[in-house]
């Protein structure tokens, strides 16, 4: 049994690799992943810390201890190739397009959701926003990409979901899966020859509202992300998560991973705390994606101290004193901090333990724009590792599972 | 040059100077208040909120006790709605001398103030987090005062009496006319504009800031001693009623709940510069552990910001002493006679002092200015009520959240953590006439809740964007501003869930907005 431990879009990725390869997976995690607070375009390197063109050719320059650096640039070429097949994707880590952000600032993203790829270009935006969703603000967004040369205006409409004056991002897409809101929303809007149309990020819950929406509008429509929850991560998470259920994966909520037992330098099993009882999995592989401090994964406790929650982990790049600077959008002394792994994303020690996505060391996921490059990266590279090892030694025979908890749901 | 004429010219828009402009307006004079900044910025705004009992002061300092037991009935009275009337104890920590609370209610007794022993049992079950070790408690009449909402009422109070209000706009000079001030130059601090004012009289209420000022005047060496301290505020209401340690004052022996949180204060330290007074590590270390000494546990909690604000302490040169220990000086406040101490007329400082008795020092303020002026006009701040007050009701501890629930289906609620709606937004933004959303936060709270602005940031950003003539240059620039403002008071102070709550903060600004790369 290969347990995951985290169901963002580190762990999902790992997971749907392994099972999809032919291994027996369960994904633990505490609750839903980071994936529905992702913008969900994958930004693979953005700046480094001018803004980045080529990704690819920008990774040689990067700290030794940075992930991608520890992973090497095939395995981002590999993953970013089975992404783009799968989830239906666009772009690659070659080249960067510049997509409007929610406030109009064009950031660097490698791939892309097919319902944000006319995001990037140069030809004149009609931005559509709606008075009910407090997160989207349309005029600001058009007035700051004209403030960077890109003609763009604005249109606020008064359509509200349900009749709802506050509603957020999901109560939108079920509005735009609604095919009288949808018409509403089409009839409302009267783009002019030339012009892209964007939408926030919620046409529909899994996109296809987009394609109606691009199609009776007759123009390139393209969805820009906003505050959470984020429809587009929901859309990802859905996907991959019915992946894996199809491969034979499961993926558990609500089993927190406390501590590991072990056998000189392999974990042979989990302490997962289920509600109020704690129970054990038997573990032939140990995939940790439980994410950085913004996740849980990784925690610094009043006394300074960083602590990796799950296997008690040790963790680098907290200094004693001025972890972090008075201007905010300074590097900061501890925005690397984290797990450090070798070439094989094994920590030190551990011979059946992969760290992957934001819980590594060596990189500043926001500031260079590079958490969901790193996730799928790593993710992708930690099942491929995992593949290739089963490949070559005889399988273990997995450990008595009749009793397991997994096996008794 | 513009320039204006009044009566008075108060300067420092506190708690003090705003206490000043309601009463001299209140008796008849026109009234110009001036700050560099806005209303409550310094000192005012950077306090724990405490309104004292008096408690504090019994044993070592009768005369501010006096002062503040006779005041806080009278601001219960004023501005109602400003304070939550939490109620204080006393407590005697395994650390403390059980002996000093004799001394405590023999104080009490002498400067009347209410206290009452009770037994630790009733104290626990009064506030069942405290340290199970207390050996005494005694009831005290502390409340909480919000001091924004009170410093805007007063300020609106004197706006409708005639008063002008000049925020942003720093003193840049006194005018020296033979031996008395006749006004000021001001700098208007957003435009650079220059503006004179011709003032019959001149009120310095600008605190720890008090000796710059008359420095201007060629007045040398009024002994303000800035005495800093540290404050954190807690993500929760660790107890309901204000908790002093019973001991002589020391540091981190207070905390206060207020609004949606509870303030843990606070140190007591010389700083040279009152504009430079960051807090230091081992400040919050040490605040942490007091706190845990007070509510067992306190560490775990999780702590939203920490700040320093600087108090006005006078020790004028002429009474000696030039290095004494901050906690050492008296907390009552004097009012600093430049005629005789410096031969100028027109012009008076107000020194010492705090908030509990921000009404008393206007009204002494004021009545030194009317002596000078040979004129008979009584003070009648003890009874007249500011606006946002007159139904006399204290403030209670989700009031907002009552008034919200009888609107919720109409309007769209723009904070959650502090429950601001769209309207009230739009309105405050228009009112006070500002695009810094950092004047918006001390008017409606916005962005003071545990997302520290994650959420309302943006949103307020597209509000404000949307008011007439707010361009998108502008209104990023307060996004920038404001995102900046609230890291200030986060940095020091991250672990535990309000680091995992910025690193979301930076998820959404940095990776999904991209804030820093804004044209």
């Amino acid at each position: 049994m290969i347990v995951v431990i985290g169901a963002g879009l580190a762990g999902l990725v790992a997971a749907v690799k392994l099972a999809e390869g032919g291994e027996r997976v369960v994904v633990l995690a505490k609750g839903v992943g980071a994936t529905h607070l992702s913008p969900c375009t994958i930004d693979v390197l953005g700046y480094a810390p001018d803004r980045v063109a080529r990704p690819l050719d920008a990774i040689a320059d990067l700290p030794a201890d940075h992930p991608y650096v520890r992973v090497g640039r095939d395995a981002i070429v590999s993953a970013a190739a089975w992404w783009r097949e799968s989830m239906g994707f666009v772009g690659s880590p070659e080249k960067n397009v510049l997509l409007p952000t929610a406030v109009g600032a064009l950031k660097p993203s490698a791939l892309v959701p097919e319902t944000m790829a006319a995001g990037a270009g140069s030809d004149p935006v009609c931005v559509v926003g709606f008075r009910a969703l407090k997160d989207f603000h349309a005029a600001l967004l058009a007035d700051n990409l004209v403030r960077a040369g890109i003609e763009a205006r604005s249109v606020e409409l008064d359509l509200r979901p349900e009749g709802r004056v506050d509603a957020n991002s999901l109560a939108f897409a079920r509005g735009f899966d609604d095919r009288v809101f949808r018409d509403a929303v089409v009839r409302a809007v009267s783009p002019r020859d030339g012009e892209r149309v964007a939408f926030p990020a919620v046409l529909g819950l899994d996109g296809s509202a987009w394609r109606d929406v691009q199609e009776r509008l007759g123009r390139p429509v393209f969805e820009v992300p906003t505050l959470p929850p984020s429809v587009p991560g929901m859309r990802v998470a859905k996907v991959l998560r019915e992946r894996l259920r199809r491969a034979g994966g499961r993926v558990l909520l609500n089993n927190v991973v406390v501590g590991a037992e072990r056998a000189g330098e392999r974990v042979t099993a989990l302490r997962v705390r289920v509600g109020l009882r704690e129970v054990t999995y038997a573990a032939d592989w140990v995939v940790l994606a439980t994410g950085g401090f913004a996740s849980g994964g990784l925690e610094l406790d009043s006394r300074w101290q960083p602590h990796e929650v799950a296997l008690g982990l040790p963790v680098t790049g907290v200094p004693a004193e001025q972890r972090f600077v008075p201007e905010y959008f300074a590097e900061h002394p501890m925005g690397r901090a984290g797990v450090v792994v070798g070439r094989d994303l094994r920590p030190e020690g551990l011979a059946n333990v992969l760290v992957v996505g934001a819980t590594l060391a060596g990189a500043q996921p926001w500031k260079e724009k590079s958490g969901d490059g790193i996730s799928l990266a790593t993710g992708h590279r930690a099942a491929e590792l995992i593949l290739g090892a089963r490949a070559t030694t005889a399988p273990a025979p997995d450990a008595p599972t009749e009793s397991s908890p997994a096996e008794a749901r | 040059m513009a320039s204006l004429e009044t009566d008075v010219l108060v300067i420092g828009g506190g708690a003090t100077g705003a206490g000043v402009a309601w009463d001299a307006s209140l008796r008849g004079f026109d009234v110009i208040l001036v700050d560099r900044a806005d209303l409550a910025e310094g000192t005012s705004g950077r306090f724990h909120g405490l309104l004292h009992s008096g408690g504090r002061y019994v044993v070592k300092d009768p005369v501010a006790a006096e002062e503040c037991v006779a005041e806080n009935v009278v601001l219960r009275r004023i501005v109602a709605d400003c304070i939550e009337d939490t109620g204080g104890l006393f407590v005697v920590t395994p650390d403390d001398d059980p002996a000093y609370g004799d001394a405590f209610m023999e104080g009490c007794r002498k400067t009347n103030l209410p206290a009452e022993e009770i037994g630790v049992d009733a104290a626990l079950r009064m506030e069942p987090r405290l340290n199970p070790g207390i050996k005494r408690a005694f009831t005290v009449p502390d409340g909480s005062i919000d001091v924004w909402k009170t410093v805007w009422s007063l300020a609106r109070g004197a706006q409708q009496h005639g008063a002008r209000i000049l925020t942003y706009h720093r003193v840049i000079d006194l005018h020296v006319e033979g031996d008395a001030v006749t006004g000021a130059r001001l700098r208007n601090e957003r435009t650079g504009e220059e503006l004179d004012v011709n003032a019959g009289f001149t009120l310095n209420a600008s605190g720890a800031w008090a000796a710059q000022i008359v420095k201007m005047a060629g007045i040398e060496g009024v002994g303000v001693i800035p005495g800093k301290g540290i404050m954190i505020a807690m993500n929760h209401r660790l107890v309901n009623t204000v908790i002093n340690r019973c001991t002589l004052p020391a540091d981190g022996d207070i905390l206060v709940p207020i609004r949606t949180v509870s303030v843990i204060g606070t140190t007591d330290e010389r700083a040279a510069d009152p504009d430079d007074i960051p807090p230091t590590q081992e400040e919050v270390d040490a605040m942490l552990d007091d706190g845990e000494r007070l509510v067992p546990g306190f560490r775990e909690a999780r702590a939203l910001r920490v700040w320093a604000g600087v108090r006005p302490l006078f020790q004028d040169e002429k009474a000696g002493a030039a290095e004494v220990d901050t906690r050492d000086v008296s907390r009552t406040h004097a009012v600093v006679d430049h005629v005789a101490r410096d031969g100028i007329g027109r012009l008076l400082t107000m020194s010492g002092g705090k908030l509990t008795t921000l009404r008393l020092m206007a009204q002494d303020l004021v009545d030194a200015m009317c002596r000078q002026l040979g004129e008979d006009r009584p003070c009648t701040t003890e009874e007249a009520i500011p606006p946002g007050n007159e139904d006399g009701e204290l403030y209670s501890i989700g009031s907002r959240l009552r008034a919200r629930e009888k609107t919720m289906q109409d309007e769209q609620l723009i904070c959650e953590c502090e429950l601001i709606g769209r309207s009230k937004l739009e309105e405050t933004m228009r009112r006070r006439e500002t695009t810094i959303l950092d004047d918006i936060r001390r008017s409606l709270r916005l962005g003071m809740g545990p997302c520290q602005g994650g959420f309302c940031i943006y949103r307020a950003t597209g509000i404000e964007h949307g008011l007439d003539g707010i361009d998108a240059a502008t209104a990023s620039d307060s996004l920038r501003d404001f995102l900046q403002e609230r890291w200030k008071g986060m940095w020091p102070i991250l672990y535990g869930d309000q680091l995992r709550q910025a690193r979301l903060d930076d998820w959404i600004f940095q990776g999904l907005l991209d804030v820093e790369h804004l044209p």
